[in-house]
């Protein structure tokens, strides 16, 4: 799993290449502090070459979507394969997020 | 208190041994008793033939020399005939021929010729007589008032015969007591005339003597009688010429048998016979004398002739009975010693019985039946124990629980009863303590605890402790001073061991496990030094290369112990089995990467195990060739699941595993997830509200509801302490 955490302004941009599963999500807790601290914000989760995601992944999704709305940021999800689209469907993610 | 321990079968068989004992005794009594007796009737014959044999032959010379007189005395007789012719008709010539006969024959005591009455017209009588007087010659004639010559009957009797007679034995009174007899013959002139008879008297003193003097043995007598019965020579001399046979035999009291000999020897007969008389047998033996008209006999009592024989009869007797005796002594010892030895048998039996017993007592407490290896494709066992005793101090023990094969080959210390009793503790206490262990060392370490403790005699046992994961081939075992057994994979090498103490030497000693992997058809050969140590007649040792060499080859496991058993009986030929031999064989036979039907991996408690567990479903799901949607979200179940157990159903920080099984069917594949971690059953947790907004969304809960959703079912199920979900998804 490869996190590519792109700072623009207001607007920090993830890439999200790999799987994200169990071990990856706890091996990427680093970058989900950043992006926490960055919940004020649009945070752009690009997940085009994003393969897989547990709930640990989904986990760290909510994660960053409950600090958003706590902050008054953005989440953004962007480029979702219809794999990972698939999982957001059985967890009602669809609703949850912005989806490009 | 004593306690007989002889069978009702034994006594039979002691009561049939008595007899036979007392059959034996009975038979050679008789057979000695018959033998004596045969012995005793041809002695007897022949010393009867032998005393009769020395009677006649002494009466035959008896006879002989009274013969001789008898001739002497008739020649003198008939030789003086022509004389007496023709004196006859000179009569007082007669004189002179009764004269010469006398002188002439020195037996001749006197003669006499008697002229028959009438015959000379000028002498009516005449019967000139001459004897030997006590002063020489004396001449007198018999022709007197008182004599009556012609009624005598030396007179009557030869001219009625018409031939020479000898007369009844008489005393002659004159001539001093003398026992005399005569002999006369008649005398015939020209015309055949008789005209008188020529007689010779002569002594039988002599006689006497002669007839007295047969002694065949020293208290045997002879006799001899007239014609008429009268006694010429009897040892009882008060009888002679005063008493005759027939008067004896009138007072005898069996009168028949001597009327009968009497008889018999008055008859003129030769024989013997037996007769009684004052209480004694007597043989008697007797035989005629021509002419005279006499009879012999000799009497020998039976005493005399049989004494030495009944002397040896009564000693032979006696030493029988000693025989016999001493023969029932004997045999009574043997019979006692038979007893004995019968019930030192009963005694031997018994312990042998028991021994038995307790032989198939311990052979019961090792499986000998694989039926769960029958029944297993993924294994091939065989085990064997060959005790050198009745009973052994060998053991191996199997089982199978949580696909795991629990095995442990040991050798007690010493041999027998000791050791098997040492050998049931360790047996029963292998199976109480592997029950709820499945680290080998664990399990020796709680072992060799309980054996230190307890072990007052000083036994210990090597002992070798194995736990084989069937599922995954991984071996975790432990060694205590036990032989390292033999991997076969392509080569045949020795399990590297730590060697360590036995069991029950030291307590508190760590063990440490140590582990291999066995992949398909990789083999285990366990034995203890009974196979290695096992020696022939030159007392050399089998050898660990032999059983190499044997154990060469894919076989299975019961043709392996089969060539090894052979091996050993062939090397140790006829030399007797030292120690106890135990063999134990494991054929591994599962697939632990890839099976049939039934896939199988398991994961340690570890998060980072996780890609296998991809790795492992993606291989499921290529072979099921499932799409590349449902290969992830069946993924995505198995993680969310599996991870489930990592993270909660072990304490933290316990390392743990846990199993993954899937089973490919036809129309769907069934996944099992396997752990051993606190009861948990994630079907009965809430669903989440996928509705809620994002304050409300919680952050868990997430995963068990993805696996609800992917998977077509899902079971929960708590089974011999594990936790069990079965996850279905229908392709």
């Amino acid at each position: 799993m490869e996190v590519i955490i792109t700072k623009q302004e207001n607007e920090v941009t993830a890439q999200l290449r790999g799987r994200l599963d169990t071990p990856a999500s706890q091996d990427i807790a680093n970058d989900v502090e950043t992006l926490v601290g960055a919940a004020g914000g649009t945070i752009i989760l690009d997940c085009t070459e994003l393969e897989y995601i547990s709930s640990s992944g989904l986990r760290i999704f909510l994660t960053l979507r409950k600090a958003a709305a706590e902050k008054g940021g953005t989440v953004i999800v962007r480029n979702i394969t219809p794999a990972i689209r698939s999982v957001f469907m059985m967890t009602g993610f669809l609703n949850l997020f912005e989806i490009q | 208190m004593k306690r007989s321990v002889i069978s009702t079968s034994d006594k039979k068989q002691i009561r049939h041994s008595a007899r036979m004992g007392l059959l034996l005794v009975i038979v050679a009594a008789i057979t000695l008793e018959a033998t004596a007796l045969v012995q005793l009737y041809f002695s007897q014959k022949g010393i009867r033939e032998e005393a009769s044999m020395r009677a006649e032959s002494q009466m035959e010379a008896t006879r002989n020399r009274i013969m001789d007189i008898v001739n002497q005395t008739e020649a003198s007789v008939r030789n003086s005939v022509w004389i007496a012719q023709w004196a006859l008709n000179v009569p007082d010539s007669l004189y002179r021929v009764a004269q010469r006969i006398v002188e002439d024959n020195p037996v001749v005591m006197g003669s006499t010729v008697a002229l028959v009455p009438g015959y000379l017209r000028s002498r009516k009588l005449f019967s000139p007589y001459v004897y030997e007087g006590e002063e020489g010659l004396v001449f007198r004639s018999l022709a007197t008032e008182e004599y009556d010559y012609p009624s005598q009957e030396w007179f009557t009797k030869p001219i009625e015969l018409d031939a020479g007679y000898w007369s009844e034995p008489y005393i002659d009174v004159g001539g001093g007591e003398v026992l005399m007899t005569t002999y006369s013959l008649p005398i015939k002139d020209r015309f055949n005339r008789t005209a008188a008879v020529l007689t010779a008297d002569i002594s039988l003193n002599w006689l006497t003597d002669l007839v007295g003097s047969v002694k065949v043995y020293p208290s045997a007598y002879s006799m001899m009688i007239s014609r008429n019965g009268s006694f010429m020579v009897c040892p009882d001399t008060s009888l002679v010429m005063q008493a005759s046979v027939q008067d004896v035999v009138s007072q005898m009291e069996d009168t028949a048998t001597f009327g009968e000999l009497s008889r018999a020897m008055l008859s003129g007969n030769a024989g013997n016979m037996t007769v009684s008389y004052g209480g004694k047998r007597s043989s008697v033996y007797f035989s005629p004398v021509e002419r005279t008209g006499w009879s012999m006999s000799i009497v020998i009592p039976e005493n005399e002739i049989f004494g030495s024989i009944r002397k040896i009869g009564t000693i032979v007797f006696v030493l029988q009975i000693i025989g016999i005796g001493m023969l029932i002594l004997i045999l009574g010892s043997l019979f006692k010693s038979q007893v004995r030895y019968r019930e030192l048998n009963e005694r031997k039996d018994r312990m042998a019985r028991e021994l038995q017993i307790a032989s198939a007592i311990q052979m019961s407490m090792i499986p000998k039946i694989f039926p769960e290896s029958k029944e297993r494709y993924d294994l091939d066992m065989s085990a064997t124990i060959v005790p050198a005793k009745e009973v052994g101090g060998d053991l191996y023990d199997f089982y199978i629980r949580d696909e795991k094969l629990f095995f442990c080959v040991g050798d007690v210390s010493g041999k027998g009863i000791p050791a098997s009793l040492v050998m049931a503790v360790t047996r029963t206490m292998f199976r109480t303590v592997s029950a709820h262990e499945e680290s080998p060392k664990r399990i020796l370490t709680a072992m060799n605890n309980s054996m230190a403790d307890m072990n007052e005699n000083n036994m210990f046992v090597t002992f070798f402790c194995g736990v084989l994961d069937l599922k995954t081939g991984h071996l975790r075992s432990c060694n205590a001073g036990h032989n390292a057994p033999l991997t076969l994979t392509d080569t045949i090498q020795p399990l590297p061991v730590e060697p360590n103490l036995p069991l029950g030497i030291v307590g508190g000693m760590d063990f440490r496990d140590q582990e291999i992997a066995l992949c398909y058809d990789d083999a285990l050969f366990l034995y203890t030094d009974g196979l290695t140590e096992a020696e022939n007649i030159a007392h050399e040792q089998f050898g660990e290369e032999r059983v190499e060499v044997v154990l060469h080859g894919r076989k299975s496991a019961d043709a392996h112990l089969d060539s090894i058993r052979k091996a050993v009986t062939e090397y140790v030929g006829d030399a007797p089995q030292s120690d106890d031999l135990t063999l134990l064989f494991i054929h591994y036979l599962g697939h632990p990467d890839q099976s049939s039907d039934v896939r199988r991996i398991v994961l340690h408690n570890d998060i980072k195990e996780v890609p296998s567990l991809a790795e492992f479903v993606e291989s499921v799901a290529e072979e099921k060739q499932v799409s590349l949607e449902v290969t992830t979200s069946l993924n995505l179940a198995l993680e969310e699941a599996v991870v489930n157990v990592m993270l909660y159903a072990y304490p933290e920080g316990t390392r743990a595993s846990v199993e993954v099984e899937a089973t490919i069917e036809p129309d769907s594949l069934i996944f099992k997830i396997i752990d051993s971690g606190k009861p948990f059953d994630p079907t009965a947790a809430p669903d989440v509200n996928l509705n809620a907004g994002v304050e409300e969304r919680p952050i868990g809960g997430l995963g068990i509801h993805l696996v609800r959703t992917i998977m077509d079912e899902v079971s929960y199920e708590r089974r011999d302490d594990k936790n069990i979900l079965t996850m279905i998804k229908k392709i």
